[in-house]
């Protein structure tokens, strides 16, 4: 670290922008950046909370570590932040400017560098333009704003209603205003970490451009796919076409602009971002068809707390036991009504077979009425057994398979906690399943496969894959040894940890070289992941090919005593994850 | 006041001219119902009086006092005519039903509170040399006319126009009558009499309020809080008041058009009897006015509102726009033709029509002129109204005190000129502020889609 260096350095290492998580908003995110603070106790925190408004949030879930400086809190759709109505002309140059961004926005950019270039003039003119004449004011009360505003409509819009063009114009436009406001106010910061593109992006995006400092990017959905789901199923949204008129699976007009902007400020984060973090390679690859400079890509994936599970191996009978087990709550996503079905059909073909469903049922009632009703015209009596809430270190020892029979899933952890404790998993090709499964890249398919991929509902399938592996013994070794090779090898805390390490002090590097040296090529710290070695690490470890290599989890002492900090703790669990 | 609309609308439906006539006869004695039987009242208790009461001066002193009665308690109450309406209208789509009566009340008692006080210091002070029960009736006139004009606002905002009409009828009926048969007393009577038909009015029309609005809790001045009724509506109403009043007070109090009455209230021999006389004249006017205003301009009103509120495309709103702004058109260009017939037809017959009633041929002038003024009155309040409609309180401010500036210089002017122009004062101030309100009108709806967009809440 340069901190001793750092004598006219801002008093801030690392500043988390987070948009809608940390720390008022518990879940799997959350609990990762908690993690992360925890993990480096060395660096400042400062963190800047994006929310929707002040009354959507409760208390903080969680206590802020030692490290974490300074909080600031902006709320997007507060009526606070507007200034206060007052007509005005507006002058003609602003509107010619801003009809000009627009269509620059709008295509696509030469082929050479994607836009890229485009785009960040777009950007820099943007933020100078809305220093000066083009400020909220503006935007909100101009008549040029107004006309220019009833032009797009007319031009454009598809959904008859003014009102809701109007307003969702004007909410989705008016944080960029006021976000470009809070990065000139926040404290400086040597580097800026956003876990999400959006809104949080794009003030990345703008604090990396006002500043000059590196921006990481951290993103564990995909942004702009989750919001494509939310937006198709939010009710909020007004879709006012007759319904003779409307297209099935073609999304509203508001909607289609909501996308559009938020493809429009993940592609400013991206250009911005150095480095692009994925969770997993599937991820990987949307970022990259969303816009993202494939040099900058890059997959840390979350790593779990191995110990504990890889204690468990012993308790395991010499036979698996013939257990199909799904870990997770019982809630349509996980789409339990197929395990179900596959429980079934693995049953009719290996007597003395069970399925086992651990997870809470309170989540949907009904759903979970639904399946206990499947069951039971299923005939299957004892065969089937839903467990509730169960310790995974307690319950792993007695199950032969892990299956996840999901619809949807990011890098499920119980995957892998199952993998420690030496059980393999049949699962369908959602997320990094496949993945984790089958390896990623040649040295991480050599380990061989850790249990079987199917399509999704595909119950047939599913059970089919289970009996194969629990009737066949050599298999099941081979893919509990795989399981248990690939966990130990590229999924572990220490190594998460030490990528992280690698890309702060990487960004941290720039940021204090800024001025001084030739800026590195972009992309290096995430080029060097990518290519499976962790350049920085290699400077204290003494070795520069851990992670996607060679590495064991012993190896990386120092960050090994912070991976298992407290922020762990409910893991070993039935976690939530996905 | 959509409600009159719909009754307008069943009668314009009828499609022949008999129909069209009968819509704007109704139309016209439902808006100048009030107004002409209180102008009327005052003559005929002064004629059936003649002879009777003596001297004459006495006479003379009952309608000059009731005529700064009516004056005052116009000026006075005017604010809070428009401001309560507004909150009683904010109150009734904000579905608070039974917050309307307890507030009512308290309104009323403040209005009379504050009226009282200052009829009663009025009354102490500065008529030193009246009888005693001349002193009270002066006293408890002012809160009673106050509220009154309080209560008639307030009916008429829920559309309670014919139950107005026959309670001015009856009302001042019964003060003629009452004054009638207690002239025998002299001016203390006819006051006396007068203000009695008005109190059984007052109270007939606070039971209909309260048949509809039954209070259900405590009396509250809660409306009177920072906030709950619009300041620039409050001074809206007090300005209009005094506006239309400026040229009136201008003549009495200038020493070469007036005379004393009774106190210190003067009055103008040349200039009163012609005034009020032609306010008889706009009639007709108003008739249009309340067709085109609660009808038409109502029905595109709601359509445009609808249609930006519930989601209307662009292309829609700005149709209805149009047809809104079309109506106003329409409306003024009526009352512009409907006046100026009315107008023509005066001139024609003004003289055989004064020697009729017995009025002198030096009267005609002044009174030409001022009816054309009352027609100028009549426009200004449609402009007024349409500036209610939409909101723009700020532009309902500014032309009031517009008004009440140009009517007092104007027609201090035109007491300079001399004779010949008296009562032109009033008319170039109405003019000038009517031409002003026109543009303010037609600015606002060039801009009138922005403003409802973009300003909102400033």
């Amino acid at each position: 670290m340069n901190a001793d260096s750092a004598v006219a350095q801002p008093s801030i290492d690392v500043m988390l922008l987070l948009e809608g998580t940390y720390p008022y908003v518990s879940g799997g995110v959350s609990s990762w950046v908690h993690q992360i603070i925890n993990g480096f106790p060395e660096l400042r925190f400062h963190l800047c909370f994006l929310g929707s408004r002040r009354e959507d949030y409760g208390e903080a879930r969680y206590k802020l570590p030692a490290n974490v400086v300074g909080l600031t809190e902006h709320y997007l759709f507060s009526e606070e932040v507007l200034p206060k109505a007052r007509g005005r002309q507006g002058d003609r140059a602003t509107a010619e400017l801003v009809r000009k961004l627009h269509t620059q926005l709008r295509e696509p950019g030469d082929d050479a560098d994607a836009g890229r270039a485009a785009r960040a003039r777009v950007l820099e003119q943007s933020l100078q333009a809305m220093e000066g004449r083009l400020d909220l004011q503006y935007f909100l009360h101009s008549r040029q704003s107004w006309s220019y505003l009833t032009e797009q409509y007319l031009e454009r819009c598809t959904d008859p209603s003014f009102v809701d063009y109007f307003w969702t114009v004007r909410t989705m436009h008016t944080p960029i205003w006021t976000l470009a406001a809070l990065a000139r106010s926040l404290p400086p910061a040597r580097i800026y970490h956003t876990i999400s593109t959006g809104y949080a992006g794009y003030l990345g995006a703008v604090l990396a451009r006002i500043t000059g400092r590196p921006l990481v990017l951290s993103e564990h959905g995909i942004y702009t796919k989750e919001r494509r789901i939310d937006l198709f199923s939010a009710q909020w949204i007004s879709d006012n076409m007759p319904v003779l008129e409307r297209n099935a699976g073609e999304a509203g007009y508001f909607r289609a602009l909501w996308i559009r902007l938020f493809e429009s400020l993940g592609r400013m984060c991206y250009d911005a971002a150095d480095p692009v973090i994925a969770l997993y390679e599937a991820n990987r690859l949307r970022q990259l068809a969303d816009g993202a400079e494939p040099a900058t890509t890059c997959l840390v994936a979350n790593g779990i707390n191995v110990p504990p599970f890889a204690a468990t191996r012993s308790q395991r009978p010499a036979q698996p036991p013939a257990v199909m087990c799904l870990i997770g709550r019982v809630v349509p996503i996980k789409d339990v009504k197929t395990f179900i079905r596959a429980v079934r059909v693995a049953s009719g073909r290996m007597p003395g077979l069970e399925g086992w469903i651990a997870g809470p049922e309170d989540e949907h009632p009904d759903y979970a009425r639904e399946c206990h009703e499947l069951a039971d015209s299923l005939e299957l009596g004892d065969r089937l057994k839903f467990l509730g809430f169960q310790k995974l270190v307690e319950l792993l020892p007695k199950v032969g398979v892990v299956v996840l029979s999901s619809i949807s899933e990011a890098l499920p952890l119980v995957l892998l906690e199952g993998y420690a404790a030496g059980v393999p998993a049949v699962t369908t090709d959602v997320g990094s399943c496949k993945q984790l499964i089958d390896g990623l890249g040649p040295e991480d398919e050599a380990l061989g496969s850790a249990g079987a991929v199917v399509g999704i509902a595909d119950a047939q399938g599913l059970g089919e894959a289970c009996t194969a592996l629990l009737s066949d013994p050599a298999a099941y070794a081979r893919a509990q040894a795989a399981a248990i090779a690939r966990v130990e090898r590229y999924y572990t805390q220490p190594i998460m940890f030490a990528k992280y390490r690698a890309v702060y002090e990487d960004a941290l590097a720039r940021s204090d070289q800024a001025s001084a040296t030739a800026a590195p090529a972009r992309g290096a710290v995430a080029t060097a992941l990518r290519e499976g070695r962790i350049p920085q690490a290699a400077k204290a470890a003494g070795a520069d090919d851990v992670g996607h290599t060679a590495a064991t989890a012993g190896r990386l002492a120092p960050a090994d005593t912070r991976a298992t900090s407290p922020g762990m703790g409910n893991h070993p669990q039935v976690t939530g994850s996905g | 006041m959509a409600g009159i609309g719909f009754e307008l609308r069943k009668l314009l439906r009828s499609q022949s001219y008999l129909g069209l006539l009968r819509a704007y006869s109704y139309a016209s004695i439902i808006s100048s119902g009030p107004w002409v039987f209180s102008i009327l009242g005052l003559i005929v208790t002064g004629l059936l009086s003649l002879g009777v009461v003596v001297p004459n001066l006495l006479i003379t002193q009952f309608q000059v006092t009731v005529t700064y009665l009516i004056m005052s308690s116009l000026v006075l109450s005017g604010g809070l005519q428009l401001g309560f309406t507004r909150w009683v209208a904010d109150a009734l789509y904000a579905k608070r039903r039974d917050e309307v009566a307890p507030a009512f009340l308290g309104v009323l008692l403040l209005s009379t509170a504050v009226a009282g006080a200052l009829g009663w210091m009025a009354a102490l002070f500065l008529f030193p040399r009246e009888s005693n029960l001349y002193r009270v009736l002066l006293a408890g006139g002012l809160p009673l006319l106050c509220d009154i004009w309080i209560v008639t606002v307030f009916l008429s905002g829920l559309k309670q126009y014919r139950a107005i009409l026959a309670l001015y009828a009856g009302g001042y009926g019964l003060s003629v009558l009452q004054s009638y048969l207690l002239r025998g007393w002299g001016l203390e009577g006819l006051l006396a009499g007068f203000l009695g038909g008005q109190f059984l009015m007052w109270t007939a029309m606070m039971w209909l309020v309260l048949r509809n609005f039954p209070p259900t809790r405590p009396i509250t001045l809660d409306c009177f809080k920072r906030g709950a009724m619009f300041p620039s509506l409050l001074a809206g109403g007090t300005l209009y008041n005094l506006g239309v009043w400026a040229d009136k007070l201008v003549f009495w109090y200038t020493p070469q058009t007036s005379s004393v009455v009774i106190g210190p209230l003067r009055a103008s021999t040349i200039y009163d009897l012609p005034v009020f006389l032609a306010y008889l004249c706009v009639i007709p006017g108003m008739g249009v006015f309340l067709v085109k205003f609660e009808t038409d301009f109502v029905e595109w009103y709601d359509k445009f509102y609808t249609a930006v509120r519930a989601g209307g495309a662009l292309q829609d709103i700005a149709r209805f726009h149009d047809h809104m702004q079309d109506t106003v058109r329409e409306g003024i260009y009526q009352i512009i033709k409907v006046q100026a017939i009315t107008l023509l037809a005066l001139y024609t017959f003004v003289g055989p029509l004064f020697h009729a009633i017995g009025i002198s041929d030096l009267y005609i002038p002044l009174f030409l002129v001022q009816a054309v003024a009352a027609s100028f009155q009549v426009l200004l309040l449609a402009v007024l109204n349409v500036f209610f409609y939409l909101d723009r309180r700020r532009e309902v401010v500014f032309i009031t005190a517009l008004l009440t500036a140009l009517n007092l210089g104007f027609s201090r002017v035109s007491i300079a000129l001399g004779a010949e122009w008296f009562g032109y004062g009033f008319a170039v101030a109405l003019l000038i502020t009517l031409i002003t309100g026109l543009m303010l009108v037609q600015r606002l709806f060039r801009r009138l889609e922005y403003q409802t967009f973009m300003l909102q809440g400033s």
